[in-house]
């Protein structure tokens, strides 16, 4: 008696052990990375190194959080990259420096920071609203709305850099003020001359630790995610499921918007190319996470594991003098693998 | 009414969400609400009348085909030309299709500027169409234009890693019997010499390479001990690559370094050294094959993550196949700490000369690029427009022009660019 519970509680353990590990892959993957690149190349883990890491993730993060919330939904938005392009290239014409050569608008003084800021951000809402808009009143697929917004964003942007006196040039030159605002850094870490941290991976955490609260703690978002689990059961119990769809859309334009003014200054040369695909790397960062297509599942926490993961990627490889034409084999690998052992985890519940 | 009463609803409420969301108060609820009512409205209003205006300038083209059409069946004759003394406006027999590889490219805009400016002065019909970067695209929208009436093509070739999308093209123009004119991405000598009302005008794609190592090596020359910061007697660089499989960025990628590595060791100094040694290729290639800046940032920062002075590993040099990529890794040198007016300096190099790159150069904070001339290209190209109109030979009166030997290719030439260019 007594030896037949403990070899079942035996077993029982193994198997929580077994799924432990699978249920946490993901995160042992990335350990096994880091310790087998950190030993292959020392550089890897010297503090200026991480800080690097550290900021490229951060550079993502913001429309990755935005099209979480889209796929929540079930959902996706494939403009995120085009409204990114047009609000950085927006955002730099508006805050050139006075003597920027070949400057877009030449009588314009740069405007005020934080005015800049909202512009890109209600740009970018703007965009999310008129995505939300077709979705929830025409019942369309988000892919198909967001490719059609794709499309139209791209005509909008090269017409905008055609505009005023730069002609299709490259929009550069920011005000300093700008540029240390978004790319300075306030805080150093105190080690050799001073590794200094840039400024928006505050901003980053910030936003992150917002997009937490709004998911976890407001009516607003326990609604994103009965609707995206199961939309009929949510109508049933009252929740406005057209307000509850382009608010989620919305969101994600606001974080487009903020990204454009932050890629703006952070890359300081903005072109109709600026943010070309980076819809692509944020869904994949966030089906990586755990957030899935299926609807109604998703953690933050999951989004920002995701696009640490894709930049570690893209770190780390050339560090180990991988060919970087396998880069593309193992990101597509890793995207199969997590979202298979996703789906497991739901399958096993069902 | 009522729907869109709805939809102004929603966008109110959604907005306030949004605002809400970032943590605002409610009085800046109301205000951003209003802010992007008005945004909304201006946004429509513009739109319409960019609709407008494209529907005009549709009607007037309507009108305008069927002119040339007719002339078209004419067309070599010698009655042609007297035919044109006695209509009012020959202007208008024109209906060119100019066909451009990607309206994304910063350095094709500034041509696609230019080019628009002159052919507006000369009052011809034409129409601009972006392959953004596809040939199948370039290639249908090219037989639909010569359906549509199109007689005479301006093309901007995507593909230059073989030569069958070219040459599809050119038969193309052949069979329609309408002359055309492949500009900046190089075809080969059989495409252009396989019809005789082809012409390609470009510039020489290894030339810009040579130029930019040149002129590294000179500045390497004249400065090596500051450029050399770890004392190693070696200068380390990096390289970005705009794309992989084209021919002008592999000839900058191969000539900048072999021709710097030349001047180098007439003077007696070490060649140039890669800065990862156990990198299999040495260059950092912008996989989305755009040249861009943010490519470029992107490696950049990554690389001043684990290279650095204290380390006496630091990259001393950056050379990148275009100023877009040379201004994305100036961006991530900026952010730490180089190159600014205080001490530290790290020479940047591209091509291009774009009017952004001319200024940072004058500010010091690139070393060099190499001129691509966007308004001698577009000068040379109008000027043969400009043949076809008055119906003269297509490569008229281009004698002075640097032209290839045995074939219809005309050379734009680069020019070295630094601090003392105009």
């Amino acid at each position: 008696m007594n030896s037949s519970t403990d070899l079942k509680k035996q077993s029982f353990d193994s198997k929580r052990i077994v799924n432990l590990l699978i249920n946490n892959a993901l995160i042992i993957i990335m350990l096994i990375l880091v310790v087998y690149v950190a030993v292959t190349n020392r550089n890897f883990l010297q503090p200026a190194s991480l800080v690097n890491l550290l900021s490229l993730t951060a550079a993502y993060l913001p429309v990755a959080l935005g099209i979480a919330g889209c796929i929540v939904l079930t959902g996706t938005d494939l403009s995120a990259g085009r409204a990114v392009g047009l609000t950085a290239c927006v955002a730099a014409s508006l805050l050139q420096a006075v003597d920027a050569p070949g400057k877009m608008w030449p009588n314009l003084k740069p405007l005020p920071i934080w005015l800049v800021l909202l512009i890109s951000v209600l740009i970018g809402a703007a965009i999310g609203v008129f995505n939300g808009f077709w979705v929830a009143k025409f019942k369309l697929h988000p892919f198909i709305v967001t490719l059609a917004t794709q499309l139209i964003l791209y005509t909008v942007l090269l017409r905008y850099v055609q505009m005023g006196e730069s002609r299709g040039q490259s929009i550069s030159g920011l005000d300093n003020g700008y540029r240390e605002f978004v790319a300075g850094s306030l805080v150093k870490l105190p080690i050799g001359k001073g590794i200094g941290i840039p400024n928006y991976v505050w901003y980053s955490i910030i936003l992150a630790a917002l997009m937490w609260f709004i998911w976890n703690k407001t009516v607003f978002g326990k609604n994103m995610f009965a609707l995206g689990s199961n939309e009929e059961a949510a109508r049933v119990s009252g929740i406005n499921v057209g307000l509850t769809t382009v608010a989620v859309f919305a969101l994600a334009g606001a974080m487009y918007g903020y990204t454009g003014f932050i890629e703006a200054a952070r890359i300081a040369s903005n072109t109709p190319n600026t943010g070309f695909n980076y819809e692509l790397d944020a869904i994949a960062a966030c089906v990586i996470g755990g957030v899935s297509f299926v609807g109604g599942i998703g953690k933050i926490s999951g989004v920002i594991i995701g696009v640490l993961l894709l930049r570690l990627i893209f770190v780390a490889l050339p560090m180990v003098g991988m060919d970087q034409q396998l880069q593309y084999a193992i990101k597509g690998g890793i995207i199969l693998i997590a979202c298979a052992l996703d789906m497991r985890k739901y399958l096993v519940k069902r | 009414m009522k729907k869109l009463l709805a939809f102004m609803l929603v966008l109110v409420m959604s907005f306030g969400l949004v605002a809400c969301g970032s943590g605002a108060d409610k009085k800046e609820n109301a205000t951003t609400t209003a802010a992007a009512k008005e945004e909304k409205t201006e946004a429509a209003k513009e739109e319409k009348t960019e609709a407008a205006k494209e529907e005009k300038t549709e009607a007037a083209k309507e009108e305008k085909t069927e002119a040339p059409k007719e002339d078209k069946t004419e067309a070599e004759t010698e009655k042609k030309a007297e035919d044109k003394k006695e209509e009012a406006a020959p202007a208008d027999e024109l209906n060119i299709g100019v066909f451009y590889y990607d309206f994304a490219d910063a350095y094709i805009a500034t041509v696609r500027a230019e080019m628009d400016k002159m052919l507006d002065k000369m009052g011809v019909t034409y129409k601009n169409y972006d392959a953004a970067g596809s040939q199948p695209t370039q290639t249908d929208s090219i037989k639909s234009a010569i359906a549509a009436g199109a007689n005479l093509l301006i093309v901007n070739v995507v593909e230059t890693s073989s030569e069958d999308a070219a040459k599809e093209i050119a038969s193309a123009a052949k069979e329609a019997e309408i002359p055309v004119i492949f500009f900046n991405r190089e075809v080969t000598n059989d495409v252009v010499n396989g019809y005789e009302k082809a012409a390609f005008v470009g510039t020489d794609a290894p030339e810009a390479g040579h130029l930019q190592g040149e002129m590294i090596g000179d500045y390497l020359v004249a400065n090596f001990k500051d450029v050399d910061l770890n004392g190693d007697g070696k200068i380390s660089y990096v390289m970005f690559k705009g794309q992989e499989g084209n021919a002008e960025a592999e000839a900058r990628t191969q000539f900048a370094v072999e021709d710097a590595d030349k001047i180098l060791k007439d003077n007696k100094l070490e060649a140039l050294a890669y800065y990862d040694e156990n990198a299999d290729s040495k260059f950092l290639v912008d996989k989305d094959g755009k040249w861009s800046a943010a490519a470029a940032n992107d490696y950049m920062s990554t690389i001043l993550g684990s290279y650095s002075e204290d380390q006496k590993n630091m990259v001393e040099l950056v050379i990148a196949n275009n100023d877009e990529m040379a201004l994305g890794a100036l961006s991530a040198l900026q952010n730490a700490g180089y190159n600014k007016e205080d001490g530290k300096y790290i020479p940047i190099f591209g091509v291009d000369a774009t009017e952004t790159a001319q200024g940072k150069i004058k500010a010091g904070e690139m070393v060099g690029s190499v001129k691509q001339d966007n308004v001698g290209m577009a000068a040379t190209i109008t000027q043969l427009v400009q043949n076809i109109k008055d119906g003269k030979d297509l490569m008229a009166g281009t004698e002075d022009l640097n032209v290839d030997k045995d074939v219809d290719k005309i050379r734009v030439p680069y020019q070295k660019w630094t601090a003392e260019s105009k």
